[in-house]
């Protein structure tokens, strides 16, 4: 009982990694238009967006934890 | 035949003390030379051997180290020079680059099999970033005194909201050191007990008869693939930890 309560809440943890799906495909979406709009810039926008997607990486990294902690401990 | 079959995916963090003394000494005194210590040891020697190699016996020709840790540098000195533009800032870049070395080391030593991540530990990283925060607090205090304060009121304000904006910039505060260090953490810990669960997966896949030892190899290459995601999720997040580092002291040099 409590196992399969286990893996109902690690699936559940899961879906926070919906928002950081989103999240991400906006970082590099962005990217993209700002880069067609002015490609000088690339380097300097590939910097932000690189920390851009790390910070959003790691909020769905958190729910991801979540989940590895609710089942194996 | 004896596999080292590893259970729980979390058992790769565990802390084992490989020698060590206990003495009913002062009490109960335990001395002991851990896993993560050996790690930490081994980083360091990497890191110091790193630059003994680059400066190659002090001669004016570079060799192919010299190049990569000037890259390196070259790297990090940008970072501070556009994250801290004041001309203080530079005073704080070699603290900087130590601790994007560290990070990265870490990283990289981890990303060997069968080694141990000491960046996974929240241990080490909430100690660090925590150091931070409490060093970025002086860092405001020296430098502005009491005026440090009006760091937690954004500027025109209503007076009839400044108790609530007080409380609610302190605990974003409070919240940038912890998740500096948790999301290092997480990251890593993350990474390495993926890579672990579809290794375990895979092996019994390939176990389980001949055809599938073949069709086994498709997932394989995934994990592959995975393995270089986490190497350049290692560089990231170095370069992560140390240009928030930048932006914090920067915060508190000239308060927003």
């Amino acid at each position: 009982m409590l196992q399969a309560a286990k893996y109902i809440g690690a699936g559940l943890a899961t879906i926070g990694l919906a928002g950081a799906g989103v999240g991400i495909g906006l970082v590099f979406s962005s990217l993209m238009s700002a880069t067609s709009r002015n490609p000088a810039l690339r380097p300097q926008l590939f910097q932000y967006a690189i920390l851009g997607f790390a910070l959003s990486e790691a909020t769905g990294l958190f729910a991801l934890m979540i989940a590895f902690l609710i089942l194996y401990s | 035949m004896t596999y080292t079959y590893i259970q729980s995916p979390l058992e790769q963090f565990e802390i084992n003390s490989l020698m060590g003394i206990n003495a009913p000494l002062f009490g109960y005194a335990e001395l002991s030379l851990t896993n993560i210590g050996l790690y930490f040891i081994l980083a360091f020697l990497v890191i110091v051997g790193f630059n003994v190699i680059a400066s190659n016996n002090n001669k004016i020709i570079a060799n192919k180290y010299s190049i990569t840790q000037e890259s390196l540098y070259t790297t990090i000195l940008n970072m501070v020079e556009t994250q801290i533009a004041s001309p203080k800032g530079q005073y704080y870049f070699p603290f900087i680059y130590c601790l994007f070395m560290l990070v990265l080391v870490g990283n990289f030593i981890g990303m060997v099999p069968y080694s141990f991540a000491i960046t996974s530990h929240l241990i080490f990283t909430l100690a660090v970033s925590m150091t931070i925060l409490i060093a970025v607090t002086i860092i405001g205090f020296s430098e502005h005194g009491l005026k440090f304060f009006s760091y937690f009121v954004p500027a025109g304000t209503p007076l009839a909201l400044v108790p609530l904006l007080v409380l609610i910039e302190l605990i974003s505060y409070i919240a940038k050191g912890l998740s500096l260090g948790i999301r290092l953490g997480a990251n890593i810990m993350a990474g390495h007990m993926l890579t672990k669960i579809i290794g375990g997966f895979i092996y019994q896949i390939m176990a389980a008869s001949p055809l599938m030892f073949v069709i086994g190899i498709i997932p394989l290459v995934l994990l592959v693939g995975i393995t270089g995601l986490e190497l350049a999720i290692a560089f990231i997040q170095a370069y992560v930890f140390a240009i928030l580092t930048c932006s914090y002291i920067k915060d508190s040099l000239d308060l927003h």
